[in-house]
């Protein structure tokens, strides 16, 4: 019982301290790449492209966590 | 039952649900200890290949016949796209070439055209295959997306090999402003810089992309699972409602809500997994044959 209770208290901290990093990042990417489309609407859709491969490059990261989450004990 | 015994018993029944089982039982039971066997993911993956390649030959087959009817009448105008299969297919075509010329560039685009939309569309499909109750997409195994990355990673190394040579390659891992520094700052910064890229071309990059992969189909299939295990515990289907009062129904009301949301976001992950994928694998190529600009 103890150590159920141990590893549901790993899983917890894994996937929150897990969870900050892309999630501080990805806000930054996409509040930029709004400002930039913005300023200069016709470079829309390559500033679009560019943001989903930032986002999807730090959300790998979070999600990271949350398999691994899944997978522990 | 208690909340707590029933909710763990769903969730490891969800998991069950998700491994890769063997396909000859309807009743599974237990992980594919040896290699050959027909799993349900791959089973999934065969459907999403037949109807891949039904579109694709079907496309083929239309625009030879187009090109035999603008050959016998001398009009160009009897080239272009006819029909809907052809026009939503010319669509996919030209979206793939469109991202394989603005990233890889105007002169080598082009030849990456097929591994490119060969990637995308085989992803797409079974992704989307995926999100039918029942249906696996080959990105939801960590098998199938290390084969995929593998792949991917397999080409853009020997591009980079076969363009730049053996040693080029290696030495375009290094910055040029770097390679012209003298010999302490070539061997600092330059050794820490080869170590880095070494780590990030050899490892980081195929890791990634099959971790971002299945990470992403994974937890998006869990959190579908568990929201629809809580609508099954709280509103009556098969089993008794575990809270048969209005608090029940209504908590079984609102986990329906989140399922129906996440299903709709699921879709669009689906798109966009397959579209990064994609992108991805084309940009490193641009790395590789563009390397000796580095």
């Amino acid at each position: 019982m103890e150590q159920a209770g141990l590893i549901a208290i790993g899983k917890g901290i894994a996937y929150g301290l897990a969870a900050i990093g892309p999630g501080l990042g990805i806000g930054i990417v996409g509040g930029k790449a709004l400002e930039s489309m913005a300023r200069q609407p016709e470079m829309a859709g390559k500033l679009q492209t560019t943001m989903f491969i930032a986002i999807a490059f730090t959300e790998a990261l979070a999600l990271l966590g949350f398999v691994l989450t899944f997978l522990m004990g | 039952m208690e909340f707590k015994e029933l909710l763990s018993e769903k969730i490891a029944e969800l998991l069950h649900e998700l491994s890769v089982l063997p396909f000859n039982t309807l009743e599974s039971h237990g992980p594919v200890t040896s290699a050959g066997v027909l799993t349900n993911y791959t089973s999934w993956l065969i459907i999403a290949f037949v109807i891949v390649s039904a579109m694709f030959i079907a496309t083929a087959n239309a625009s030879k016949k187009r090109l035999a009817i603008a050959t016998e009448s001398g009009k160009v105008t009897d080239l272009a796209p006819a029909g809907r299969l052809m026009g939503m297919m010319e669509m996919g075509v030209q979206f793939i070439r469109d991202m394989a010329s603005d990233v890889i560039g105007e002169k080598d685009g082009p030849k990456y055209v097929s591994l490119l939309g060969t990637f995308f569309f085989l992803t797409l499909v079974s992704n989307m295959l995926g999100l039918i109750p029942g249906g696996k997409s080959f990105a939801g195994s960590m098998g199938g997306t290390t084969a995929l990355a593998l792949a991917s990673w397999i080409i853009f190394v020997v591009v980079g090999f076969t363009k730049n040579g053996f040693i080029g390659y290696f030495k375009s891992l290094i910055p040029s402003g770097v390679r012209e520094m003298p010999l302490f700052g070539r061997l600092v910064l330059g050794g820490y810089l080869f170590l880095l890229e070494f780590l990030s071309t050899f490892f980081i990059r195929p890791l990634t992309l099959a971790v971002r992969l299945f990470a992403n189909m994974y937890a998006g299939h869990i959190v579908l699972g568990i929201f629809a295990a809580f609508v099954s515990m709280f509103w009556p289907f098969v089993q008794p409602a575990l809270n048969a009062s209005i608090g029940g129904i209504a908590v079984g009301a609102v986990s329906l809500l989140f399922l129906i949301i996440m299903y709709a976001f699921e879709v669009f992950v689906a798109f966009i997994q397959a579209y990064v994928f994609t992108i991805l694998t084309a940009v490193y190529i641009q790395s590789s044959v563009h390397a000796s600009e580095h």
